[in-house]
């Protein structure tokens, strides 16, 4: 297969999850938490996917699951790249005194143990999605900072730069039409690697269970069915599903971000045929 | 090589990154909203006897300031006091070497193997980058790799354990435990397919740093002089390229041998074992201050020391590095 049909078909696969969580309510059948059967019901034409334990239409929990997982994926990739990014430029930019002090601190900062102090944190913002990505997205953002500095301190250094000064050009448009521009490409593979990761990172706390027990999300529904006993009764219908689910998307992320970093670096691309 | 001088001033730097590194953790674990004995009494019955409460917070000094409790934290820290868990009312350092000696049990063997079977399909894959072979195995690691760790783990309980039967469903013993003791046999053979998944997961890891490096390595100059001298392949792999292709594996191995103290919480849930994870886990929802502190602790400790060694390894193995000279 080639590099293109595969980054076509995962961005397919990617608009296909974002239409369902978008159209969630229209989709699905039932409420997430509405009591609406008998207890494990197996699929039929009534439940698409059969009912859990307290009686849970399947099929409209993973719809509404995919809202959770979705935003808390996206929206923490979307906030550490973009502080990385306006971090990075502006530190490769400048440079001097205050590009050292930053880069101190940040080495104090990188051996924090990122996942267990994450765990934490989610206790202080315990219901809410949104703040947990936030944390999420500020603390993952230091690992990324170092690696837009780096080429944002070449570029810095390059004639074209060099040129756009001398016209004229202020600072911050040499930062976001000269500088920016040409991390792009590095920019939109970072985003692509780091929603795949957070998106799986989300999940598996929540399936941990270290996340609000009350929302329902792709983990919690997992967590759920392993701890009930979803596989000694043999119920697939109910631990599938949501496993299937994280696995399709992280799948179809970790593809296009193969892909667009292939179409983006020359000499990846040579080694391959 | 090592400018002494430098060696020192690194050495003292990563004891100021340690000493901040503690101090945020102990501030943002006593921040943390709810404390043990509410959860606890609360988890027993609706009331809460104000006076339990008092004393507690009196015996555990949380009555004081903020400022008092971190000092005597850091001077207890220094003394190698490292507190008392509040929930299983037990040193703490004893209590994190015995969970974390059932860790060990599957990561250290993981890890080992991951690092090696990671490097040695990383760098065959490398050297025949672009092959149909290559391209199959590397296809394969990235879809590996994309799975959810949990979801490989759950998925291996049911195949093996439920629908085989060949491995035990989880836990780290039989139940004849109770009578004839712990049998070392037994206990391998409950860590047989945990230690088979983390070695994967480590494997993969590996495969692509050490792949990437390989490709890196062969397209210098060096390599196509050494051809152009009239080397044989089999010298230009194991003399010049191997060589310089491991050296980005010594600073990433250094850090996952120093990750194993975190063990892994996701193994270790899905297969009941009674590792550092889970302690981890159940302490937060415990709010067991202490235990916690001693946790991040040791994560700092080895984390920092692995930057530190990671960097001394490369300079020594890499005459091309000087740490601190220009």
């Amino acid at each position: 297969m080639t590099r293109n049909i595969l980054l076509r078909v995962s961005v397919a696969i990617l608009f296909l999850y974002f239409a369902v969580a978008l159209l969630a309510p229209f989709i699905a059948p039932y409420g997430a938490t509405a009591i609406v059967g008998a207890p494990l019901q197996p699929p039929d034409s009534e439940h698409l996917l059969g009912t859990n334990n307290v009686g849970q239409d399947i099929f409209s929990q993973l719809v509404y699951g995919s809202q959770v997982t979705l935003i808390f994926g996206f929206c923490s990739a979307l906030l550490s790249v973009s502080i990385s990014t306006c971090a990075g430029i502006v530190l490769g930019y400048y440079g001097g005194s205050v590009d050292e002090v930053v880069c101190r601190v940040l080495d104090v900062l990188m051996p924090i143990p990122i996942f267990p102090l994450l765990i934490v944190l989610t206790t202080f913002f315990n219901p809410g999605v949104v703040q947990v990505s936030i944390v999420m997205g500020v603390l993952g953002s230091i690992h990324g900072i170092r690696l837009i500095r780096a080429p944002a301190l070449s570029l810095a250094e390059t004639p074209f730069i060099e040129g756009a000064k001398s016209i004229g050009a202020s600072d911050l448009r040499i930062m976001s039409r000269h500088i920016l521009p040409n991390l792009m490409p590095i920019v939109t593979v970072k985003f692509v690697t780091a929603s795949q990761h957070f998106l799986v990172m989300g999940v598996g706390l929540s399936f941990i269970g270290l996340w609000d027990t009350m929302t329902v999300d792709w983990g919690s529904m997992i967590q759920n069915a392993y701890s009930g006993g979803a596989l000694s009764l043999g119920l697939w219908w109910w631990i599938l599903p949501p496993g299937l689910a994280v696995v399709g998307i992280s799948l179809a992320l970790a593809l296009a971000g193969y892909s667009l970093e292939e179409s983006f670096n020359p000499r990846l691309e040579v080694n391959r045929i | 090589m090592i400018d002494g001088q430098y060696l020192l001033r690194r050495i003292g730097y990563s004891g100021a990154a340690f000493f901040v590194c503690v101090s945020i953790t102990f501030f943002i674990l006593h921040l943390m909203p709810g404390d043990y004995i509410t959860n606890y009494l609360l988890s027993l019955s609706n009331t809460l006897p104000k006076e339990v409460v008092a004393q507690f917070y009196q015996q555990y000094g949380l009555d004081r300031p903020p400022w008092e409790q971190y000092l005597i934290y850091i001077y207890n820290i220094l003394q190698g006091q490292w507190g008392y868990s509040y929930q299983y009312g037990l040193p703490v350092f004893p209590l994190i070497m015995e969970k974390l000696t059932w860790s060990l049990v599957i990561l250290l063997p993981a890890v080992l193997f991951g690092i090696i079977i990671g490097i040695v399909l990383g760098a065959w894959s490398g050297w025949r980058s672009g092959g149909k072979k290559d391209l199959a195995l590397f296809n394969f690691m990235i879809v590996f790799r994309a799975i959810p760790e949990f979801w490989w783990a759950i998925m291996a309980v049911w195949v093996f354990a439920f629908s085989l039967q060949w491995f035990p469903l989880g836990g780290f013993s039989s139940i004849s435990v109770l009578d004839s003791g712990l049998d070392p046999w037994d206990v391998l053979y409950h860590a047989i397919l945990p230690i088979c998944l983390m070695t994967s997961f480590v494997a993969t890891g590996n495969y692509y740093v050490m792949r990437n490096s390989m490709i890196a390595v062969i397209g210098e100059d060096y390599i196509t002089t050494a051809r152009a001298k009239g080397l044989d392949e089999h010298a230009v792999l194991w003399n010049h390229a191997l060589k310089n292709a491991l050296l980005p594996m010594v600073t990433m191995t250094t850090f996952q041998v120093a990750g194993i103290i975190m063990g892994n919480v996701f193994i270790e849930t899905v297969f009941s074992w009674p590792g550092i994870g889970l302690l981890t886990t159940e302490a937060l929802t415990m709010r067991d201050l202490p235990l916690l502190e001693g946790i991040f602790l040791l994560d700092a400790l080895m984390t920092i020391g692995a930057m530190l060694v990671a960097d001394i390894l490369v300079s020594y193995l890499d005459p091309r590095i000087r740490m601190g000279g220009q």
